[in-house]
């Protein structure tokens, strides 16, 4: 209770301060305009007048992360990357994965979610491959997709990673994969320009100034923005199953992974 | 167009209460012993930079940066938020997961090697 | 008068509220309960700040996994911060 009331009186402490600068004026500046970067981003996000300039995605968002700014997202992906590797570096010793016999929670928790999954990955695929037009993209279908790793730890036990097929070495093939796609979409510009001995450029997706090269935004009519539909998908892959392998190994069991981590010298 | 005072106090009451979130959270980073509760604090002070940062991209009556075919470009150009600090906390919400995950790991094999997650007995039994 | 400022404004008071008490629990699963419900007050403030893209990313995360994540931990070491 004492600790409500000081939350409270922190929360009022906040807003006597808030009122304190309004009234002295400050912070005028706040929630009226935009900066030109963003109108300049909101502007050729979608533009079809401007063939150099555009993303051709209706979603700006999508735009910024894998056309304007998509060296940034690679390198993200790349910490990313890192990050699931250093997780997976601790769990060296550990190959097997499974073992223990409990069968997770009771029928009726199963049932449902047996029926939750294939919503689950649907709404995921979904999110990806309509991330250049609606809000979404790689990064949150891979996120959403990484709620169905929990729920197979949580629900069924750690032995139905094996049952459905994924297993950890499987999961880091797929993220791997991701991955060599991301890298392959970002290269073809490249590799284009080499074997043409025509300009184009590193990541590149339309035509630029003085460069011909271009992914095609249309296929049969369905916009899907060059290359970023690809590298969503792309994304898709390598998030969600980062995830499904740090899941994977999170969820096993104390006894399994204390020996071979900790070696003999320190007890088991 | 200008705002009103109390639209001003919104904003600036909305600003501050992100930055004493982010306050108490790296409160409880420093001082608090259990390096479970740090980790949750970490993840609080995450999310409130992170809303921080949309927030300096928000506009007051405005619309989300996805261009619909009804809309108009010039219209849509004069109306939206700022996409670029969304495109940014969007893959740093995804790599704070996965370095939390990392974190998470790491207090795990912590909890293997020492018996304990208290960062003051931890610097006691390291002599 | 817009009501999503209104609206800002009171979340984000929210958030801070269940902010100083998860940061304060004792009991470490409560502070993860804590820390949820300070989760989803702020997907709604990203809801509010027009950012779909962001609410799509950040309730699987912050709002799923991260609690998630959290509950393994606290499951295979010790429940409560401090003595």
């Amino acid at each position: 209770m004492r600790r409500v009331i000081v939350a409270v009186s922190i929360a009022a402490f906040t807003a006597l301060l808030a009122y304190a600068t309004t009234v002295a004026g400050a912070l005028g500046y706040l929630g009226l305009e935009t900066r030109a970067l963003a109108r300049m981003f909101l502007a050729l996000a979608y533009n079809p007048n401007l063939r150099e300039l555009t993303a051709m995605s209706p979603a700006a968002v999508a735009a910024i992360v894998w056309d304007f700014r998509g060296v940034d997202t690679l390198y993200e992906t790349v910490v990313f990357y890192m990050a699931i590797i250093s997780a997976l570096a601790i769990y060296r010793g550990v190959h097997k994965v499974g073992g223990g016999g409990s069968v997770g929670l009771s029928l009726i928790v199963r049932v449902v979610t047996k029926l939750l999954i294939p919503m689950n990955i649907a709404i995921a695929v979904s999110i990806a491959v309509h991330g250049h037009l609606t809000p979404g993209g790689g990064f949150q279908a891979g996120a959403t997709l990484a709620v169905v790793s929990v729920l197979l730890a949580v629900v069924y036990s750690v032995n139905s990673f094996s049952r459905v097929g994924v297993e950890v070495s499987k999961a880091v093939a797929l993220q791997s994969t991701g991955l060599i796609a991301i890298a392959a979409v970002v290269f073809t510009p490249l590799i284009y320009g080499v074997l043409t001995g025509a300009q184009a450029y590193l990541m590149q997706n339309y035509v630029k100034v003085d460069s011909g090269f271009h992914f095609p935004a249309e296929v049969l009519g369905q916009l899907i923005s060059g290359t970023l539909i690809w590298l969503n998908i792309a994304e898709f892959l390598a998030v969600s199953f980062g995830f499904f392998t740090v899941f994977m190994l999170l969820s096993l069991r104390e006894e399994v992974v204390k020996q071979p981590l900790l070696g003999e010298g320190h007890g088991s | 167009m200008a705002l009103s005072t109390i639209e001003r106090f919104l904003l600036t009451l909305t600003l501050y209460n992100l930055l004493v979130t982010a306050a108490v959270s790296i409160y409880g980073i420093v001082a608090r012993p259990s390096l479970t509760k740090k980790i949750i604090s970490l993840t609080i002070l995450g999310d409130s930079l992170n809303v921080l940062a949309i927030f300096i991209g928000f506009r007051v009556f405005s619309i989300p940066p996805e261009l619909v075919s009804e809309v108009e470009l010039e219209r849509f150009v004069g109306l939206a938020v700022d996409p670029l600090p969304q495109a940014l906390v969007l893959t740093a919400i995804v790599i704070g997961l996965a370095v939390t995950l990392f974190l998470v790991f790491l207090a795990l094999q912590v909890y293997r090697l020492y018996g304990t997650l208290d960062t003051r007995r931890i610097r006691e039994l390291r002599g | 008068m817009d009501v999503t400022l209104l609206l800002l404004a009171l979340f984000s008071t929210v958030g801070l509220v269940f902010t100083y008490l998860a940061v304060t629990e004792r009991d470490l699963v409560r502070a993860v309960v804590y820390s949820a419900v300070q989760s989803s007050v702020y997907a709604v403030l990203l809801y509010l700040l027009r950012a779909p893209d962001i609410v799509l990313v950040y309730i699987p995360v912050s709002v799923g996994l991260y609690p998630a994540t959290l509950l393994f931990l606290i499951g295979k070491t010790e429940r409560v911060d401090g003595e």
